[in-house]
């Protein structure tokens, strides 16, 4: 990344030697992010990010498809950049089915199946939850979607939001049969800013970003060069240490979720404990509200992230959390925890003691527990 | 984002709990966000001799109450009507535009309190 913040700092479009140089760099980190999910190089699209990439597959591919329908299939936990784009869409006259969750966190294939209508245009079905981890049938849904195709329904497509899932587990495009993919780079350690679209062959979108030829037509606009390039490294590494990274990551994430339940009371961990990705935990704890114990623990040095946020004295819990079933209480108590490949098992030890003093705290200080 | 008084409050909050012998309470709760701050006073003599407070919600509800029961704690009945939530958000060192309900559910909760002995 360095080299291209200096010496290949040529413009990939241009005809001269430091473009070329460049071109031939985004050439390789595309090979490299093709790899990771079993595309082809000319199938990746670089973006600015994950939302981006979602924003470009959702109302690109509804935009191409207006006159095959009108009908978008997704689920109630999608990330907000799906969301936000399914809203505008209805807005504009698009109809959006919504699809449930139940306790375990994860969509039903027959709901998949009951929602499907002759005018169903995409579906759009996240790999994996970006707050409590799970994984959904996206196999199953591709499975669907050519089903439906081989039966007439020419214009369907599935899209599904990897961002979380991509460099975690291992990601083919072929073996789930999507037509567009989105993934982010600084989920797999790369920086900000960065992120693909994998576009199928064949999959013609509406371009939202228009004025140049950059990405095969498809988004407009100088590279980001040298976020491209890390974003390339990162998915090698990722693709070769997956196995090792996930091993880590869940053997961390299991002994924190085994300590937090020895240590403090009255916990609902959030979401199916198998189907998940290894390096996530979601808990809420009761009595106490989500924001009060991430800023207590955030000033002990440990980050974390909350669902629920409030302004303006508006409080939305999570969307994520109360598709669970569960109360508006313990969807306001949820805590994401995250696990990387640079934690250790002291830092484990760390947390617990920090989480449950804080939360010990903040207990003592609740008016909720007065009732118990 | 938030002030050093913030800070203090938040990791160690101020007279926390239920008060024995309390004979002013007041719970009251934002209806939309969910927040809740429970005070409860001693007042004897027209004057607050002693206040604890308990509440759940977003960072500025805790802090909030903690630096009310320090603020009004030996203030008469007539000084403490005539706090603010202006004078409660300047005490905490500020607070960002969206989160000035924390202060006002506090001053509401005083008023309440208030109301019970008058």
């Amino acid at each position: 990344m360095g080299r291209a913040l200096t010496e290949t700092y040529g413009n990939p479009s241009s005809v001269h030697g430091f473009g070329q140089q460049a071109r031939a760099a985004v050439d390789r980190a595309r090979r490299e992010v093709a790899a990771l999910v079993g595309a082809k190089q000319n199938e990746i699209v670089f973006t600015s990010g994950g939302t981006e990439a979602n924003n470009l597959a959702i109302r690109g591919i509804c935009e191409a498809s207006t006159a095959h329908g009108r009908h978008i299939v997704t689920s109630k936990i999608e990330h907000p950049s799906v969301r936000g784009v399914c809203d505008v869409l209805e807005k504009r006259g698009w109809e959006v089915t919504r699809l449930p969750v139940y306790e375990n966190g994860i969509v039903r294939v027959d709901d998949l199946r009951a929602a499907l209508r002759d005018d169903t245009v995409l579906v759009t079905l996240m790999w994996a939850n970006n707050e409590i981890g799970t994984i959904q049938p996206v196999r199953e849904a591709g499975e669907l979607v050519r089903e439906r195709r081989s039966a007439g329904r020419r214009h369907l497509w599935f899209h599904t939001d990897a961002v979380q899932a991509a460099g975690r587990v291992a990601v083919n495009v072929d073996e789930v049969g999507c037509d567009l993919l989105s993934m982010s780079a600084h989920k797999m350690y790369a920086p900000k800013g960065i992120g693909a679209l994998y576009v199928r062959r064949g999959v013609r979108l509406s371009v939202q970003n228009v004025g140049g030829h950059q990405e095969r037509e498809r988004r407009a606009g100088t590279e980001n060069v040298p976020a491209i390039v890390a974003f390339g490294e990162a998915a090698r590494l990722a693709r070769e240490e997956m196995n090792q990274r996930v091993a880590h990551d869940s053997a961390l994430r299991d002994l924190f979720e085994r300590r937090v339940r020895e240590t403090i009371g009255d916990v609902v961990m959030n979401g199916d404990r198998e189907r998940r990705l290894s390096h996530l935990s979601n808990i809420s704890f009761r009595f106490i509200e989500g924001e009060g114990l991430l800023i207590n623990l955030d000033l002990e040095g440990v980050a974390v992230s909350t669902g629920s946020a409030c302004s303006s004295g508006t409080l939305e819990p999570s969307p994520v959390i109360r598709a669970l079933g569960v109360s508006d209480e313990v969807a306001r108590g949820s805590i994401r925890f995250s696990f990387g490949k640079d934690n250790t098992e002291a830092d484990v030890d760390y947390v617990v003691e920090v989480l449950s003093r804080a939360v010990e705290r903040l207990r003592a200080l609740s008016p909720l527990t007065l009732a118990t | 984002m938030y002030s050093t008084q913030f800070t203090d409050h938040l990791a160690n909050p101020r007279n926390t709990g239920e008060l024995p012998g309390a004979n002013a309470v007041a719970d009251e709760k934002n209806p939309v966000c969910g927040d809740r701050i429970r005070l409860s006073l001693i007042v004897s003599d027209d004057t607050i001799q002693s206040a604890r407070y308990l509440a759940y919600g977003c960072p500025p509800t805790l802090v909030c109450g903690s630096v009310l029961t320090e603020l009004i704690t030996g203030k008469s009945i007539d000084e403490a009507r005539k706090l603010t939530r202006a004078d409660l958000v300047n005490a905490i060192g500020g607070l960002p535009t969206r989160k000035q309900h924390a202060a006002a559910l506090a001053i509401e909760t005083l008023n309440a309190a208030l109301r019970v002995v008058s």
